[in-house]
């Protein structure tokens, strides 16, 4: 028997390095003769046009080897984003993204925009240099709002955006501008649809700029060498596609443009597609045959890098007293910031999940966003769907109020199940366990107790209860490419070598894989090595997002050690004159004829003899069977396994003070099947830290010239050990997926989204007034208690 | 600028330097001695991810843990100090750190060799912290992968590991 190591609480591979501290980060690269390179940004001004730009002082200064204006560097546009590979060419633009962005500026949209740089022998004596570079700006308004922005004199951002309207659904793949299911003929909006409704709630909702806080700041070196050829080293998440955009920036074909992954210091989104690589690449071509860093202050990581979108959100639902669902109609106007990263693709997110959700009669909801002087938004963790989450549970729970429903109860009833459409139109849920999630969690909760319990209080404490489901999505199939190559190489030992490009964020994705690979082959981890990271080595793979290492990659990993497998057991079965189906093979790596242990070969000789293959000298005849065995795949994903999960929270709020005070937290999520369950608990665990942050906390807030006044980690208020609830995660392992790999579904992103559905709710529940701008702070706590006039005796 | 000679013992390894007079210990310990697993995270002793023992500055009966980003070099003229790669004996792992491994308390990794100083020194100073008291002692390590969870489970088992020898 085969000892498996999926679904078992092993240690992961990288833990001891990076407890040591051993393990390299891209901030932690060194190498012979490494110039440093400083983007010079604009802090002072948020909108503005440079005039002109002084190098006079700054290239006198010591150990500065060259500075280099907008001119110096490529003229080529790009877009951080690389949505635009994942996607068929047409839709790029829809779906994806425009070339807006330059290495060096000279229309400035947000503080931290770049303008120039600097190159010097140290780090120090980049940023003294850069202090002596002089630069006229000429300001241009700043908007802040999408409702300033779009104002028909506001500057325009891009020439091939009018009006400032970044996005919005294109009517050529959304009638009506709209995401929703019915077709035109049939559907009936407004008051006709309305009327048919015994009870319709509606509000307007804000929601904020949230900022991922990864702990490693962003990174890059590059090096032209003398060869010609670009290399790269940053700690993305989406390695193969920032090569071919850097390759496209640079001009370059693959073949000249290398790209390495270091260990990854966290991500959450931020490095969903490049940062400072671009600048770096640039630097580095301005000096060939040496390499150059580029590292960015925890500041610039604020004010230069991206953030989740934030914007208007309205959302009007319609029920039949029985709590039948009707509709549901929504917009989200997006403040865009400065560039159009992302495009509208967290808009449309934010509606698909609301399609993912509850099984309306009818759905209609619209999005657009504006740029603004501000940080530009991009991914972050839930992609769209925290958003929903604070919009849509809330309002769930106002309407079951009004229906007299128990809104676990409507829940249950109503979510959508095996057979309905997920997130995406045309592709149905296979397998759903939902109710066994909030069944668990609500008895560990002890919901209904609790209900009991707090239904009469007294005093300026109060305590309440939330709850909020969610459904996200196993990698981006069909809407994006899901596509993963994976190469395992037989070593002569027989042992195998798994070459795949996995950016491991965290999240435990290296040890899943390997977990994976070992179950599949029927070997112990030991004998299994990843190798990651190097576009040199590795083939494509679309990168870490969308929750996809494991759904998408997992299957990859299978199919190509299925195939060493099988070509092992091929060769036995030539080598031992028995059929293939007759073999099999124990942990020991010994192929037998079952039933026969006589008849049988060791895996070692035939991984040996494949390699070192000889003849024999007294026979002639060769020895075993020659050539290295190698499996492959070129694995596409066909689903998007949506998984679901509950969640349950406990608040006390001071009715004095507005402060809130997170008691508990009960998160159940359906799994499938867990491949590594520590790494799956801590995804839902550290999820629920920047959910309960967004909903609570986190914000970044900017005067009225466009500069960020928290950018920083004490004024930009992250929930610490002590803020954070009791929690208990169940991971529910009840439903295997028949797609997902071993029955699994994905939990990367899951935790975000219930956590700010459940405690907006159970701020309401504690104190019976409804927060509609996130987060729900203290000074809008108390403002909201004013507002309504109600006395806590 | 100018600069100082100073003597630092770091892992128990001494080094003779110059160091400017502005220069942080994290600067000098990353940019020269090339002591990478000490982390810069935000330079101005808000995340904790530079965290380092300070032998000789006990408190009650266990080593201080500081932020490198906000000691001046040359104010640590003689000091000893340890990094998370000093922890455990000859480059292996400490009590804390084996925890860390066997709880999953790490995940990105990046403020791990921070929190397992941190940890190190809070069971020093205290073994027998109570849940509130690890977290309260955790509060100046920023860690935005785990929700701390896992981190404090793991000081849990070092301490019941630690206060069973």
């Amino acid at each position: 028997m085969t000892t498996s190591v999926v679904g078992k609480r092993i240690p992961k591979v990288d833990s001891k390095d990076k407890s040591l501290g051993t393990a390299e980060y891209a901030g932690d690269i060194r190498m012979k003769g490494m110039l440093y390179g400083k983007i010079i940004r604009s802090l002072d001004y948020a909108h503005a046009k440079v005039k002109s730009i002084d190098f006079k002082e700054a290239q006198t200064m010591p150990g500065v080897v060259k500075c280099l204006a907008p001119k110096d560097v490529t003229k080529n546009g790009y877009n951080t984003t690389i949505m635009k590979l994942l996607v068929p060419e047409a839709f790029n633009e829809v779906f994806g993204e425009i070339s807006e962005m330059y290495i060096f500026n000279t229309h400035i949209k947000h503080q931290g925009d770049s303008v120039c740089g600097i190159i010097a022998e140290t780090e120090e004596q980049a940023e003294r240099a850069a202090a002596k570079v002089k630069i006229v700006y000429e300001p241009l308004p700043v908007y802040l709002t999408a409702e300033e922005s779009r104002q028909p004199d506001a500057v325009q951002f891009t020439p091939s955006k009018p009006g400032n309207l970044a996005s919005e659904f294109d009517p050529g793949f959304f009638p009506d501008k709209a995401y929703g299911w019915p077709d035109a003929e049939t559907d009936k909006w407004g008051d006709d649809l309305e009327s048919e409704c015994d009870v319709v709630v509606e509000d307007n909702f804000y929601l904020n700029k949230v900022k991922q806080c990864q702990m490693e700041n962003n990174c890059a070196v590059a090096l032209y060498d003398n060869r010609g050829r670009l290399t790269c080293w940053s700690s993305t998440q989406m390695p193969k596609p920032v090569q071919v955009l850097l390759a496209e920036l640079f001009e370059l074909p693959l073949s000249r443009m290398r790209y390495v992954t270091t260990i990854v210091g966290g991500a959450f989104g931020a490095r969903l597609g490049m940062v400072c690589e671009p600048h770096a690449c640039a630097m580095a071509m301005a000096v060939q045959g040496r390499p150059v860093k580029v590292e960015m202050t925890r500041e610039e990581d604020w004010i230069a890098s991206e953030t989740r979108f934030p914007g208007d959100y309205k959302m009007k639902m319609g029920f039949k007293k029985d709590g039948t669902p009707v509709f549901v109609d929504a917009h989200f106007t997006g403040y865009k910031g400065a560039y159009y990263t992302h495009g509208g693709g967290p808009i449309f997110c934010a509606a698909a999940f609301v399609h993912g959700m509850y099984k309306w009669q009818t759905m209609r909801m619209k999005g657009d966003s504006y740029f603004t002087n501000t940080a530009p938004v991009g991914a972050f963790r839930g992609y769209g769907n925290p958003q929903t989450s604070f919009v849509q549970e809330q309002l769930v729970d106002v309407a079951c109020e009004k229906l007299g429903l128990d809104s676990v109860e409507w829940r249950k009833k109503w979510h959508k199940t095996i057979g309905d459409e997920t997130w995406l139109k045309g592709v149905t849920y296979a397998s759903d366990d939902l109710n066994s999630c909030i069944d668990i969690a609500a008895k560990e909760f002890k919901w209904y107790q609790k209900k009991k319990k707090y239904a009469t209080q007294k005093g300026p404490k109060r305590r309440g209860i939330g709850m909020a489901i969610m459904n996200h999505t196993s990698g981006a199939w069909p809407m994006l490419l899901e596509h993963t190559v994976s190469t395992v190489k037989l070593n002569e030992d027989c042992t195998v070598e798994i070459m795949q490009s996995v950016s491991d964020l965290g999240t435990g994705g290296h040890t899943a894989i390997q977990q994976m690979a070992a179950d599949t082959l029927g070997w112990p981890m030991e004998d299994i090595h990843l190798t990651t990271g190097d576009s040199d080595v590795n083939g494509f793979d679309v990168g870490a997002h969308a929750s996809r290492t494991v759904y998408c990659g997992g299957p990859a990993t299978m199919e190509a050690c299925e195939s060493v497998k099988k070509q092992l057991m091929e060769r036995a079965a030539q080598l031992l004159e028995a059929r293939v189906e007759d073999l099999e093979m124990d942990s020991k790596k010994i192929i037998s004829v079952k039933g026969s242990s006589k008849k049988s070969i060791d895996a070692r000789e035939i991984a040996k003899q494949g390699v070192y293959n000889f003849f024999d000298a007294a026979t002639g005849k060769q020895i075993g069977i020659p050539g290295q065995i190698q499996g492959y795949s070129s694995y596409l994903a066909n689903h998007c396994s949506p998984p679901m999960g509950a969640t349950f929270s406990e608040v006390e709020v001071d009715v004095e003070t507005g402060q809130v005070k997170l008691v508990e937290l009960v998160n159940a999520h359906d799994i499938g099947k867990a491949i590594h369950p520590p790494s799956v608990e801590g995804q839902l665990e550290g999820g629920a830290q920047q959910g309960l942050g967004q909903v609570l906390c986190e914000d970044m807030i900017y005067d009225k010239e466009g500069h960020c006044l928290n950018a920083d980690f004490t004024d930009y208020k992250m929930l610490g050990p002590t803020d954070m609830p009791k929690a208990k995660i169940i991971l529910v392992e009840t439903a295997p997926d028949p797609i997902g790999p071993m029955g699994a579904k994905s939990c990367g992103e899951s935790a975000l989204m219930g956590p700010i559905g459940s405690v907006a709710n159970a701020i309401a529940d504690a104190i019976g007034i409804r927060f509609t701008e996130a987060p729900i702070t203290p000074e809008r706590i108390l403002r909201g208690i004013k507002e309504s006039g109600k006395t806590f005796a | 600028m100018s600069k100082h000679p100073i003597t630092l013992t770091i892992n128990g390894q001494e080094y003779n330097l110059y160091v400017a007079d502005h220069h942080t210990l994290l600067q000098v310990m990353r940019d020269q001695l090339d002591l990478t697993e000490v982390k810069y995270g935000c330079g101005r002793g808000e995340c904790g991810a530079c965290s380092v023992l300070v032998d000789d500055e006990k408190e009650a009966s266990g080593r201080k843990a500081i932020d490198s980003c906000l000691a001046l070099a040359v104010t640590m003229d003689g000091k000893k100090i340890t990094t998370s790669r000093g922890l455990g004996e000859n480059g292996q792992l400490n009590t804390v750190q084996q925890a860390f491994v066997e709880e999953s308390g790490i995940q990105c990794g990046f403020c791990t060799p921070g929190m397992v100083v941190k940890a190190t020194s809070l069971l020093e100073k205290n073994p027998n912290a109570t849940e509130e008291e690890i977290r309260f002692g955790l509060e100046g390590n920023i860690c935005r992968c785990t929700g701390y969870v896992k981190i404090v489970d793991s000081i849990k088992k070092a301490q019941k590991v630690i206060n069973k020898k």
